[in-house]
């Protein structure tokens, strides 16, 4: 059997299908949204996220039990994480703001505080008194075989409220991004803007939580981003290719773990990301590590044409 | 020593053992560099149980502290070639090689044993479970020992090369003026960081490690700017922080790393309200007198 009919043949799996579509939503909306998290300069925010969003999950699950009686309500779940994530990124900006403490330590310690509450929650969950209370893991280390049609639903639409918040809002979010303090003098205030960006970016990060985990949530917010960058001046072009590289890395690595049977999504994914990132640095024009290391070369023997007199 | 005595002892000595350094890593500025060491270290402890096959070999850890120092390394070489701006570098390179580990994991590669659960809240009471034995004398956990080893190397470190580290954390330009190998400086102690991160992986997972590294340093900082006072009081929250996680995990049963990080966070707010409340009632009397 060659390649192509093995490859359509896959296509036509229902399954495949489903995750193949979920995981590159997920790719492009993080991708896109992570370019602005760059252009703050605060890609690991992306991590407190994912983490703290377990926090919500938990949370929402056992709310959602205690009023309906069933936990496994999706769309309670993807509200708790979105909200814990927007505290969590809340409370290090309030901790930067109010003690000397800099914003990697506040990150840190917001990790530690929501992450470690999250993780209690989770055990209450296990040892408590709910139905089904399996599963919950699933958002843990992610599985993204588990996409259900309902997931896909969800996910779409988060990923729609997001990229339309983005679109809608991107004169304010763009000058933010770039000068926060000009987009302050003209008028948009910081108070109201930030929120409303990292808001935008923690939609975007919860619902790629069941496709590669939440631990790994944070290379689709960071690597796409950095490999867009390599090759693009502008924001248009940044946010765009920034996505393209997410769904791609998200599509080419799910095929690949298909393929391989055995092997976890999500590290697979990443992996491709990482290798995006990789090429990236080496091969982009002007700023590539290569075209560097070439135009120094011929630098130095234009250097040494023009002085020849000079002992080498 | 009796189990729970035990399991006490480790997490103290672990707590102390992540604290000391920390300090110097939050003034640094580089306080998320433990979160991305700590999971890059899973591939260098999957590889090291191939070779060496248990968990608290000091060869698996020395192992493994190298793949942790192959984070610092990579981060700060894309961080030197500016291509990569803020804190990206840091968020680009241990999610690859948390997910070799986990590749390397899921393929159960020749027996591996090693829990997806260990890996992400380590297991205080399962490092905790083999004592060490002297005759029929049970002198605590195996584990304890190589924690206190650790704990002890850090302590010397940092006495030996106190005025150095303090010199090349506050100002590192002048360190390098005055002709100081601030690099050589710089890697041995994140080597010694890695190492660190890679022994309390075992008993406390990735994020206790977290937790325990940055958050006693971090609220002492909100107390004092001084190092030597600060390092007196980081230890001294990482002793009741890990005394009261403990205990709060044992009275509800709860996992233990998630309650002592949750715990370890909650005392950071309480101190940092506390030392806004008192900031605040200073300024009033200033203002009033």
């Amino acid at each position: 059997m060659s390649a192509l009919p093995a490859l359509l043949d896959l296509l036509g799996d229902h399954t495949v299908r489903t995750v193949l579509l979920g995981a590159s939503v997920v790719g492009f909306v993080a991708g896109a949204l992570g370019s602005f998290a760059y252009l703050r300069r605060q890609s690991m925010m992306g991590d407190v996220v994912s983490h703290a969003a377990l926090l919500g999950i938990a949370a929402a699950f056992i709310a959602a039990s205690l009023v309906t009686g069933s936990g496994h309500h999706t769309l309670a779940l993807l509200l708790g994480a979105s909200l814990a994530g927007v505290l969590s990124i809340l409370f290090a900006t309030a901790v930067v703001k109010h003690s000397r403490i800099t914003m990697d330590g506040a990150m840190a310690v917001s990790l530690a505080l929501f992450f470690g509450g999250g993780l209690t929650l989770m055990r209450v969950i296990q040892t408590g008194p709910f139905a089904q209370r399996t599963g919950l893991n699933v958002y843990i280390f992610g599985r993204a075989a588990a996409i259900t049609r309902a997931d896909l639903q969800l996910i779409a639409l988060f990923a729609l409220v997001a990229l339309a918040f983005m679109l809608l809002n991107w004169k304010v979010f763009k000058l933010y991004s770039f000068d926060s303090v000009l987009s302050e003098l003209v008028g948009f205030r910081g108070r109201t803007v930030e929120p409303l960006l990292q808001a935008t970016i923690v939609l975007a990060v919860v619902i790629g939580l069941k496709v590669v985990g939440l631990i790994l949530m944070i290379a689709f917010v960071v690597a796409p981003a950095s490999a867009a960058r390599q090759w693009t001046r502008s924001l248009e072009g940044m946010v765009l290719l920034s996505g393209l590289f997410g769904a791609s890395a998200a599509v080419v690595g799910t095929l690949i773990s298909v393929v391989a049977g055995d092997v976890p999504t999500g590290p697979v994914i990443v992996l491709v990301l990482t290798a995006i990132v990789a090429v990236s640095l080496l091969a982009a024009p002007r700023r590539g590590l290569v075209a560097r290391a070439l135009r120094r070369r011929r630098q130095r023997l234009d250097l040494m044409r023009l002085a020849p007199q000079v002992p080498r | 020593m009796s189990f729970v005595v035990g399991v006490v002892a480790l997490a103290l000595v672990t707590a102390l053992a992540c604290a000391v350094p920390g300090v110097f890593l939050l003034l640094r500025k580089d306080a998320m560099m433990t979160e991305a060491v700590s999971h890059a270290v899973l591939p260098g402890i999957v590889i090291g149980l191939l070779f060496v096959g248990a968990l608290d070999s000091p060869f698996l850890i020395l192992a493994a502290a190298l793949t942790g120092l192959l984070v610092v390394l990579g981060t700060e070489y894309l961080r030197s070639t500016g291509l990569v701006e803020g804190d990206a570098p840091l968020g680009l390179l241990f999610p690859a090689l948390f997910s070799i580990g986990i590749i390397l994991v899921s393929q159960r590669f020749a027996n591996v044993h090693l829990d997806e659960h260990v890996v992400l809240v380590g297991d205080l009471n399962l490092a905790a479970f083999i004592h060490l034995e002297v005759g029929d004398v049970s002198l605590g956990p195996r584990y304890l020992y190589v924690m206190l080893a650790v704990l002890l190397l850090n302590v010397a470190f940092v006495t030996r090369f106190f005025k150095e580290l303090q010199v090349t954390t506050f100002d590192p330009d002048f360190a390098q003026l005055s002709g100081f190998s601030v690099r050589r400086l710089h890697y041995a102690f994140m080597f010694l960081v890695s190492i660190t991160i890679t022994a309390a992986f075992y008993a406390a997972g990735s994020i206790l490690t977290v937790a325990l590294m940055i958050v006693p340093a971090a609220t002492a900082h909100l107390v004092t700017k001084r190092l030597p006072p600060m390092l007196a009081l980081t230890a001294a929250i990482a002793v009741v922080g890990a005394l009261a996680g403990f205990g709060a995990a044992y009275a509800l049963d709860a996992a233990t790393s998630g309650a002592m990080a949750f715990v370890f966070g909650l005392g950071f707010v309480v101190v940092l309200v506390a030392t806004r409340m008192s900031a605040a009632v200073r300024a009033s009397r200033a203002l009033t007198v």
